[in-house]
């Protein structure tokens, strides 16, 4: 060999040499990012780059059409968000791993709240979704309002019937200009759902078909029944007004409101003093308190390094500053947190509007979350322009009861159709057809 | 009283009552349209608690001017101008190439087929952008062209039936006599194009210049599916970045994303104003002849 050869072929070895060692794993990550939180991100990324070993790149573009179409090219991002209504459909077609075959011996599921792991179970037992964000609702009042009226401001205790005795007090009618008056209280059709919780209906996760049971019409029956009286303002006449709700309390439009806890919206937007209160009970009913349970991170199951992927989810869980401190975590002081960035929150009635969740935590009734993901899509479309009309009062409650029996048989052939065409792994299809015939005798559908 | 000599209407100081009434009627749908706009601007001049102020204050006691400043440095917004601004002047370049050639072609040229392959042409339009995301997506892909500019600006090079429709209705306009002149002059057909028919068309190609920079100016999906580097990000998924929010519960400056808006929103107008005349010419003559 001659001394040119020789030097070249030591020059290919050497850059061989400076290619291979700067081979990190790269980990691609799809989140609905903001500027400064990207800005934050990608600091605290280079730090995790640095201690493992693994490199983060951020996608902060995201959607559901967008992650379809990287899927289907299979171009995929390694870590990326999914809503209960997407989450087995991805699994079923085997498109998300099972956390559990990537945490093992790893002390995180340790470390989560029990029912974090379960709202990201699918009817196969896998787990496919790790929870990045929980909330749950409470009743957010003006301190200023209640002592003006000569009221005591609510407690854990205070029944639905209460809350309606208040807003009765609490409701002033217009002045003759027609300005300066004020409802008793606001609920968005959206939090009926966890009403219907605290009035004991039974509402079990991934329900094929719909079911309304008794008490969950009784309390539709209740909630219109605030707008007939005129203590609760019109959903209609909101919606046209575009009303954000942090804006009705704080201009005392309405004295109560029910909203999510913590709403970091509100809790910056609220210049009157304020508090906040768990949701109503019923005489009679076990508590049970509304947590947010929609979605989560899941892995691509054509990431090509599954073990980086998982610490770097672990790291977005547990340590990137944006989602500390984090509510899914045991471990962690998450209302203390709150707290100590939001100072007002103190003495609020946060802290026991949290612990109560926690304590007597009844899931996440909300309709795109009841049912599963392969029938909520075909029910929803066909049950929400009919509780839109019962909400505008234009329909009584029993319309709804009515209409179910139609519902579900289209469903069913919707979803007979799904089973038969789809593809999937045999245990989910299997659970499909199984429940299918076990609903079909029974007399609730 | 004084009556108009044709409609035999009155005439107020001068002016017909026809007129007079058309005009109202035309300032108040205009100022109708212009709410929206001027709601924004008025809210991009207050502070965070200004859009939820009721009543609401049009005009602010103090405009907040430097919520201009807060909303270009919240974003890196002379990156994403950059961006835009490539990607909309290709786009625009290559549109015009496109169509100006295939509409002169359907329009001036004899060949058999032609009415014919003008209508699958036309008929492309129809196809909705949700059914030919993802095959194109995967063809991008697989052209390792997914987080780089050219799915935004190469398909531009192979026309638009809107923009061929436009233009070959304007060219239809133009007296064949012009091309015969040339012809019998020597000139090729590319020729009638560059020196005839072009220049005479101006009025179509203001119109489509227009449509096409505002369409790419205010592109979110495009970009949104095929760009993942936040560097490369447009002016929209810079904005939609001022929106989103890791966590669900966080809270929208607004007053900062609307001051974003209208900046963003600048060029569209200075760029209608600047085509008005032109624009308005085209929509006008493109719509006459079928």
């Amino acid at each position: 060999m001659t001394r040119r050869a020789q030097c070249l072929a030591a020059a290919a070895l050497v850059l061989a040499g400076c290619s291979s060692g700067d081979r990190k794993p790269e980990v691609e990550y799809n989140c609905p990012a903001n500027a400064l939180e990207i800005e934050v991100l990608q600091r605290e990324i280079t730090r995790f780059e640095a201690d493992s070993g693994i490199r983060i790149k951020l996608n902060p573009f995201s959607g559901q059409d967008k992650l379809y179409a990287m899927m289907a090219a299979g171009k995929a991002p390694d870590i990326f968000y999914t809503s209960s209504t997407m989450r087995d459909r991805l699994a079923a077609e085997d498109r998300i791993l099972d956390l559990r075959t990537v945490s093992k011996g790893d002390p995180l599921p340790g470390r989560l709240w029990p029912h974090v792991i379960l709202n990201g179970t699918s009817v196969d037992g896998g787990w496919y979704s790790l929870g990045n964000w929980e909330f749950t609702c409470g009743v957010y009042y003006r301190k200023d309002l209640f002592r003006e009226a000569g009221l005591s401001p609510p407690d854990s205790s205070w029944t639905w019937d209460d809350m309606v005795s208040l807003a009765r007090k609490l409701t002033r009618p217009p002045g003759p200009d027609g300005r300066g008056g004020r409802y008793g209280i606001f609920i968005g059709s959206h939090f009926v759902e966890a009403l219907e919780l605290m009035n004991g209906a039974d509402i079990p996760r991934e329900m094929l078909l719909l079911r309304i049971p008794a008490e969950s019409a009784d309390l539709y029956r209740r909630y219109v029944a605030l707008m007939d009286e005129g203590i609760m303002p019109d959903l209609l006449r909101m919606q046209a007004m575009g009303m954000q709700p942090a804006q009705l309390l704080e201009n005392g439009k309405v004295a109560m409101l029910v909203e999510a806890v913590p709403n970091q919206s509100l809790i910056e937007a609220m210049t009157a003093p304020w508090g906040v209160a768990p949701l109503p009970r019923f005489p009679g009913k076990k508590p049970a308190y509304f947590r947010s349970a929609s979605g989560g991170l899941s892995l691509s199951a054509s990431t090509r390094d599954p073990g980086a992927a998982w610490k770097a989810l672990k790291w977005i869980v547990t340590e990137a500053s944006t989602y500390q401190p984090n509510p899914v975590l045991r471990d962690v002081d998450f209302t203390g947190g709150w707290e100590k960035r939001y100072p007002q929150l103190l003495g609020s009635g946060f802290r026991q509007v949290w612990d109560l969740s926690l304590e007597h935590n009844g899931g996440d009734p909300r309709f795109f979350v009841r049912f599963s993901s392969w029938t909520s899509g075909p029910i929803l479309e066909r049950l929400q322009p009919l509780l839109d009309q019962v909400w505008a009062r234009k329909k009584p409650v029993d319309s709804l009861l009515a209409a179910i029996p139609a519902i579900n048989s289209e469903v069913r052939r919707e979803i007979a159709v799904t089973s038969a065409t789809m593809t999937m792994k045999p245990e989910f299809r299997e659970k499909i057809e199984q429940a299918l015939k076990e609903m079909h005798d029974h007399s609730a559908f | 009283m004084r009556l108009n000599e044709r409609s035999q209407l009155p005439l107020v100081a001068g002016i017909s009552l026809r007129y007079a009434l058309t005009y109202a009627v035309l300032m108040l749908l205009g100022a109708l349209f212009l709410i929206p706009f001027l709601w924004m601007l008025s809210v991009s001049l207050q502070d965070a608690q200004g859009m939820f102020a009721l009543p609401f204050r049009w005009i602010p006691d103090r405009p907040r001017w430097e919520n201009y400043g807060a909303a270009l440095s919240a974003v890196p917004f002379g990156r994403y101008l950059f961006n835009t601004s490539v990607i909309t002047a290709s786009v625009l370049c290559l549109t015009l190439f496109s169509c100006t050639l295939v509409a002169y072609g359907f329009s001036r040229l004899r060949f058999p087929g032609r009415d014919m392959l003008f209508a699958v042409c036309i008929s492309t339009m129809m196809l909705p952008g949700q059914v030919t995301m993802i095959p194109l997506y995967m063809a991008y892909a697989r052209l390792g062209w997914v987080d780089t500019y050219l799915p935004l600006i190469v398909p531009s090079l192979f026309g638009s039936p809107f923009y061929i429709f436009l233009l070959r209705q304007f060219f239809l306009t133009i007296f064949r006599e012009y091309d015969e002149a040339a012809l019998l002059d020597g000139a090729g057909r590319l020729r009638i194009y560059w020196s005839i028919v072009l220049p005479l068309a101006r009025p179509a190609i203001a119109t489509v210049t227009l449509f096409c920079f505002i369409g790419t100016w205010n592109d979110f999906f495009g970009p949104l599916i095929y760009l993942n580097s936040p560097e490369k990000a447009t002016l929209t998924l810079g904005l939609n970045m001022l929106k989103s929010q890791v966590i669900g519960s966080g809270s929208v400056q607004w007053h900062i994303l609307m001051a974003a808006s209208v900046l963003v929103m600048l060029p569209n107008i200075i760029v209608f104003f600047l085509a008005q005349k032109q624009f308005i010419r085209g929509i006008q003559i493109g719509g006459l002849r079928g």
